[in-house]
């Protein structure tokens, strides 16, 4: 017996010293640095200062406000765009499921996803250059309207990136809504079709509720990687023009690494840590429903 | 029938149209990879390529040659690495029975939802203390631990598929749990792990943020190369365009052979198919 307890320990144990190690020690030691007055390039020189970080971030400078602002709005309309595009194209592509051509259309509908971001960023910084870009061209011929510099002004720039953002996962929503209309059963929509039963009623009393858990699942999902957001900010606006698309992760990583302020940086970080903790929370309580829930394997 | 036989081929006409929306970016792109400067600023534009003209790739390859293989050597031990330490606490945390194991795996599903920018700047503190910085062993490290939470549980919901009946009786004959691990759970969850090493080695392939942080000039990763290309004061397209190719040409290819399982990685394994 005593050796099944040793088995057992060297199963489990080794992955959870790495992890305490590698990704619990550095959020602890981020809580740490917020509290103290450090620049990276002068690590001997930190000094203590309390709560002074954080009043600075979120009371004295309109950058980082703006950064959460950004973030929630770019989280809020990319997940809004994606969940109605998505519900539509799993729609289609449930109603043609049968068709053997449809599965080719589906795995290159879905490539977005899995691409680099940074590569997705550059694809789009190529389409919408003011100059040369394929956007400037169609825009000009067929509609007339002159060339701008989409990412340079404010409005255009932050829809460019809730688009490109939306680009990349409604796929994602869509095969989650899709593996969701596959479990309706069969029978409820040749009962509807048997009451008479218009296609609205059908998606309002049989899909949406039916789907309904893995919608949340999805925008549990987005949330946490909108919170992250960072690659696509980096390769095309850089948070620009001005503060117009900074957003919270970009934010952390300009003061820690480009101005090298630790401890600034440092209570950024922590406040993004605490709001994906809350995420989380949600997140990891609705993951385990979704997996124990019989109805969905 | 004739009507629904219509319906259909409306909805596929727009599921094609559908596809083309995701499909023409980067087709777009793939075809300034074998742009020259001229075509690529030409007006109207040059709708179709030369697709002879490769100089784009070959100038791209020679310049990033090594950082390309730093690259693959990352991504390919940060993949082996990951399995090794997620299978067995996968394995364990289905079949052990033992008190806490829930929070014990929600615990390390947790770890997974943390931005990567919060911990940036203490593991960097503590790899240059450990004279680590800029080496390909730090980035494999962290891609490793920012990978484990996802593998462990991916991988967990392909070993739940298990019939419990065959782990009792190898039991009850006497072997080993980890002759039961390498014997019966791996080989009946090859497709599983398959999956598992696919996300794992995308996730780290793409990664750019921690390299951002990390490298400075000898373990500099292609993202990082490519990233560089555009911050130039004049971005020349061509290469640009030939460099997304080549980052691009791994995730496609994998993203077909996952196929059926990409919704259940997607979702942590919360969804089957």
């Amino acid at each position: 017996m005593q050796s099944e307890k040793i088995q057992k320990i060297l199963f489990i144990l080794p992955t959870c010293l790495f992890l305490l190690v590698i990704s619990i020690f550095p959020f602890l030691y981020s809580v740490y640095l917020s509290l103290f007055q450090a620049k990276l390039t002068k690590m001997h020189k930190k000094f203590f200062i309390g709560w002074e970080n954080y009043q600075v971030l979120l009371f004295e400078d309109d950058t980082f406000p703006t950064a959460i602002k950004n973030t929630f709005m770019i989280a809020f309309s990319s997940i809004t765009i994606e969940i109605i595009l998505g519900f539509i194209m799993a729609k289609i592509f449930f109603e043609i499921r049968h068709i053997k051509f449809s599965n080719a259309l589906r795995t290159v509908t879905i490539m977005p996803i899995m691409l680099t971001p940074l590569c997705v960023g550059l694809v789009f910084l190529y389409i919408l250059n003011p100059t040369l870009g394929i956007f400037s061209y169609i825009l000009d011929t067929v509609f007339g309207i002159e060339p701008f510099a989409y990412l340079g002004e404010p409005i255009p720039a932050k829809i460019s990136i809730i688009v490109i953002n939306s680009w990349q996962w409604t796929p994602f929503m869509m095969i989650l809504l899709l593996a969701g209309l596959m479990t309706v059963p069969n029978e409820q929509y040749e009962a509807a079709k048997i009451d008479g039963a218009n296609w609205f009623h059908v998606m309002t009393k049989i899909e949406i509720p039916s789907i309904l858990s893995f919608v949340l699942l999805g925008v549990v999902l987005r949330l946490i990687e909108c919170i992250r957001l960072f690659d696509i900010i980096y390769i095309t606006t850089k948070g620009g023009p001005g503060i117009a698309t900074e957003v919270m992760a970009f934010f952390t990583y300009r003061t820690e690494f480009r101005s090298f302020q630790i401890g600034t940086g440092s209570a950024s970080a922590v406040i993004i840590l605490i709001i994906s903790l809350i995420v989380t929370t949600i997140a990891v309580t609705l993951l385990r429903r979704v997996e124990r829930n019989e109805g969905l394997n | 029938m004739k009507a629904s036989i219509r319906k259909k081929a409306i909805l596929l006409i727009i599921a094609t149209f559908i596809t083309l929306i995701f499909l023409a970016p980067n087709l777009w792109m793939l075809f300034g990879s074998f742009k020259s400067q001229n075509a690529m600023f030409a007006l109207p534009p040059v709708w179709i390529p030369d697709f002879s003209y490769i100089k784009n790739f070959t100038i791209m390859l020679s310049e990033s040659y090594t950082y390309l293989l730093n690259s693959i050597i990352v991504t390919i031990c940060s993949t082996i690495v990951s399995l090794i330490f997620s299978l067995p606490t996968a394995f364990g945390l289905t079949f052990f029975k033992f008190k806490g194991r829930f929070f014990l795996a929600d615990w390390i599903l947790s770890t997974r939802m943390l931005p990567p920018v919060a911990a940036a700047v203490p593991l960097f503190i503590l790899f240059k203390y450990l004279n680590l910085l800029d080496s390909l062993f730090a980035l494999v490290i962290v891609y490793t631990a920012f990978n484990i939470p996802f593998a462990v549980w991916v991988s967990a919901s392909f070993f739940k598929k298990i019939p419990y009946d065959l782990i009792e009786a190898s039991r009850i004959e006497g072997a080993s749990w980890f002759h039961i691990f390498l014997k019966i759970a791996i080989p009946l969850s090859k497709g599983g792990i398959a999956t598992v090493a696919i996300f794992v080695f995308i996730f780290s392939w793409n990664e750019l943020l921690i390299a951002l942080f990390f490298t400075v000039s000898e373990s500099r990763t292609f993202p990082i190369f490519i990233s560089a290309q555009v911050s130039q004061a004049q971005i020349i397209w061509g290469n640009v365009a030939a460099a997304t190719v080549i980052q691009s040409i791994p995730p496609i290819l994998l993203t077909i052979f996952l196929q059926k399982n990409i919704v259940s990685g997607l979702t942590l394994g919360a969804v089957k198919n």
